[in-house]
């Protein structure tokens, strides 16, 4: 039973099998493929909204912010504290806020991270 | 010669903050003090000050790799508090769930913990192969580690076809391969040497200590919160405790590559036998708790996991409690690393022996009082605190 | 004498040795990588292949530190004592003819004198740098040298006995006259015993015990940074070169091979160079294919069952010769 080297044998055919990394920053971007309802940066419906803050009464980690415009009352999402946990987006009367699939949320500036 | 080495606070083997002072003898250890009060978080302050629904996303953020196990502990804690029960529909996917993320962090675990024996061959192989259960959760659940799965009430998403067959052929995948690595690390002379006999804890101790989950399952004792006091579907879904006698690093290994079949079969059964109806009740998103007191216990991928809330009648816990497995645990690590009579531990088993409890040190922290006058440090317990906190009328 | 200097210092000699031990660490990482079912490295030059200059040239630019506890001397000195001595062990291989650059009688008792010596620097590097884990990876680091010391020592000889010389130039030139490689016959023991006990001179898995990253940090070179380890970590990768071409001059007959006139030196170095890249790609999988031992455990093996086996080698060596 014991033998030195077991995994000798699947070392070896690991040569041949095609790789398992990504190269995912440099090259094969496309390659990653991002299920269906993966929870990403907010997506924000302005016409849609009718201004009735529930989002900004859910949201554990406070990173939505209610301001004025020409329109009333509406929400301004601030990326770097959200936590993607959707509950905004769950709690919304009219679906005006939607999880997208962008996860590459990198920015110089602030405001670069803030959905308006 | 005896002298001293610091294990930590920073070491490669150390994921998070931990210390252990080794007194060694050339390459023998003979005591060890432990050390744990680098990270203090204050979550349970934290969660006092949030709603409930709120708090579910904090709990979560408890620990990243269980947070399963911790979401579906907060969930049955405030669901008892409110009198209200999950549908059975929403209960099997909560197992669901629970047991593929009890995989992927049973697969992380075993790929560390051959990594910290320098078998980086093994750890590769694991890791990629934890990558399928990662995109089940992802396409389960929306994301690969944070699942926010499990609300109040019920879980988030129902399952789809789709994905109930890419869950049966990610099972088979894994079965295959869990039964290769099996097979490897029961043959491997190499990987043998490294962990049988290393880091004994005989059932007695390891009950005396307060061990729980797989280490303790290691040592003979068959102990399961699945078993003893199921919840949320595991009365109904059969499974093994899986136990070893060996109660040394080998039964440790044994032991989380048993329950991943275990798990896997729980999922195949859990799919077959999913029953129909509603996945989630109605909540509102804010609501007070009755007052009263709730405990619950589930069994994270580490062991027993206990969360206590006191509710005084508002929308947020009086006061909230986390009991994570690790801090269970720590005191056996204390206990296997001490040589004594022909019991040797080596420098060289430090990683395994702590590996093996699979430590998770977030919010096992306890508070250090050091006194700069006095040059003493003393460990405060929760009751000394509280006392202390009451004397002076303070709400801890 | 100009062409000698050129020798020595550009080919076959340091220029050349230097690329080609870095060329030699792409090829274990690359290969390591791979049976791992990784890339390995990829972004420096085709295939990464530059990956390993692009780390020497970093660690070369990082900051100089000396700790303050640290006996100044050695560690100063030690970090460039540990190349030259290989770089001056790697002059001896034969690489573009039968002979190498610098050929006497008993070049292979030296060989494997540096080799030994090569430990001892490691082990006053870890005691110089004069922290707790560093002596602890030094003191490993010496105690290992007892374990698998005398099996190399005997290893090699076992080679140089059914060759009936101790310079390497008589070992290959021994094996172009009878037209078979040393390791056809008993020898092929000698040659597992060598990769083995090579691993632990090397200190590569499953022999990396002095410098266990999960145990001991990084061991006898915790404190080594920026230049200082840049040059520890090239005379571990000439190391590599040096042992891949010992163990394919000892055993695989070296340069040697089909020659055609007027090419010698350019094919010589093309043998050379297939025949060691063939030993480092069992060094790698090796490598590949086991957990670390414990130090006790090495040692325990090393005197159970290399010792004995290395000791028979030499008795049937002694009766086939």
């Amino acid at each position: 039973m014991k033998a030195p080297g077991y995994i000798f044998a699947e070392a070896l055919r690991n040569l041949i099998k095609k790789r398992a990394t990504v190269l995912y920053p440099y090259r094969e971007v496309e390659k990653i493929h991002l299920p269906d309802g993966f929870r990403g940066k907010i997506e924000f419906d302005r016409p849609k909204c009718i201004g009735c803050q529930m989002c900004f009464r859910v949201c554990p980690a406070k990173a939505i912010e209610i301001i004025e415009d020409e329109r009333g009352k509406r929400p301004i999402f601030l990326i770097y504290r959200c936590i993607y946990c959707g509950q905004c987006a769950e709690v919304c009367p009219t679906k005006a806020i939607t999880l997208g699939k962008v996860f590459e949320n990198v920015a110089l500036r602030k405001e670069e991270l803030e959905v308006r | 010669m005896s002298f001293e080495i610091p294990i930590g606070p920073q070491h490669p083997i150390h994921v998070e903050p931990l210390m252990l002072k080794l007194k060694v003898e050339g390459e023998l250890i003979v005591d060890v003090d432990i050390d744990v009060s680098y990270i203090h978080r204050g979550i349970e302050k934290a969660l006092e000050l949030r709603s409930y629904p709120q708090g579910l996303f904090l709990a979560e953020r408890i620990c990243g790799i269980c947070n399963c196990a911790h979401s579906l502990c907060y969930c049955l804690n405030i669901e008892q508090l409110l009198g209200k029960e999950a549908p059975p529909r929403a209960k099997y996917l909560r197992v669901i769930v629970e047991e593929l993320s009890r995989v992927h962090s049973h697969l992380l675990w075993l790929g560390h913990y051959f990594h910290t024996l320098g078998f980086e061959t093994l750890f590769m192989y694991f890791w990629r192969d934890r990558e399928r259960v990662m995109d089940m959760l992802e396409l389960m659940t929306g994301n690969r580690v944070t699942t926010s799965y499990n609300v109040i009430g019920g879980v988030r998403r129902d399952i789809t076809p789709e994905i109930d067959s890419k869950l049966r052929r990610m099972i088979e995948h894994l079965r295959e391969r869990m039964k290769y690595y099996e097979a490897a690390i029961r043959s491997e002379p190499s990987l043998l040497g490294r962990l049988q006999g290393v880091g004994l804890l005989k059932p007695e101790d390891a009950i005396r200590l307060g061990t729980v989950g797989p280490h303790l399952r290691a040592s003979g004792v068959k102990h399961d919160v699945r078993l003893d006091d199921p919840y949320s579907g595991h009365e109904e879904i059969p499974f093994n405790v899986i136990t070893y006698d060996t109660c040394d690093c080998y039964g440790r290994v044994m032991v989380r590559i048993g329950e991943v079949f275990e798990s896997l079969d729980m999922i195949a059964y859990a799919l077959d036998h999913l029953p129909s109806g509603e996945y989630r009740l109605k909540m509102p998103p804010f609501f007070k708790a009755p007052v009263g007191e709730s405990l619950s216990r589930v069994e994270a991928p580490r062991g027993e996991l206990i969360h206590y809330s006191i509710s005084d009648g508002g929308t947020n816990p009086f006061r909230y409690r986390v009991r994570t497995p690790t801090l269970a645990n720590l005191a056996s690590v204390a206990a296997m690393l001490k040589s004594r009579g022909d019991y040797e531990v080596y420098i060289a088993d430090v990683p395994a022996i702590l590996g093996g409890i699979d430590p998770c040190i977030c919010c096992t922290a306890r508070v250090i009082i050091t006194d700069e006058g006095k040059k003493t440090r003393r460990i405060t317990t929760l009751t000394e605190l509280e006392r202390y906190a009451r004397e002076r009328g303070v709400r801890m | 004498m100009i062409w000698k200097i050129l020798e020595v210092l550009i080919f076959p000699g340091a220029l050349f040795i230097l690329a080609m031990s870095l060329f030699y660490e792409w090829v274990d990482r690359k290969l390591y990588a791979r049976l791992q079912n990784r890339v390995g490295p990829h972004l420096a030059g085709p295939f990464g292949i530059f990956q390993p200059i692009a780390d020497l040239i970093k660690l070369l630019s990082k900051e100089d530190i000396v700790p303050a506890a640290a006996d100044k001397f050695l560690f100063t000195f030690t970090p460039i004592i540990a190349p030259t001595l290989i770089l001056f062990g790697c002059m001896f291989l034969p690489i573009a003819g039968p002979s190498g650059i610098i050929s006497i009688n008993g070049d292979l008792i030296i060989l494997i004198a540096l080799m030994s010596l090569f430990t001892v620097i490691i082990y006053l590097a870890g005691e110089g740098s004069n922290n707790r884990l560093a002596s602890i990876g030094a003191t490993r680091a010496a105690l290992q040298l007892v374990g698998y010391e005398i099996p190399l020592t005997l290893a090699l000889l076992c080679g140089a006995i059914s060759a009936r010389s101790l310079s390497l130039r008589g070992i290959v030139e021994a094996q172009t006259s009878y037209g078979s490689w040393i390791i056809a016959g008993p020898q092929i023991i000698g040659f597992a015993i060598f990769i083995v006990t090579a691993q632990a001179e090397m200190e590569r898995t499953p022999f990396d015990i002095p410098e266990a990253e999960q145990e001991i940090v990084a061991g006898w070179s915790v404190e080594y940074g920026g230049r200082r380890l840049a040059l520890f970590r090239l005379s571990r990768d000439l190391e590599l070169f040096l042992l891949s071409g010992l163990g394919a001059t000892v055993f695989l007959g070296g340069p040697s091979g089909p020659l055609i006139q007027g090419l010698e030196p350019f094919l010589h170095t093309i043998y050379f160079i297939a025949k060691s890249v063939v030993v480092l790609v069992i060094f790698t999988i090796f490598r590949a294919i086991f957990a670390r031992l414990r130090i006790d455990q090495v040692l325990s093996f090393s005197w159970r069952y290399l010792m004995p086996l290395a000791i028979l080698l030499v008795i049937i060596t002694g009766v086939v010769a």
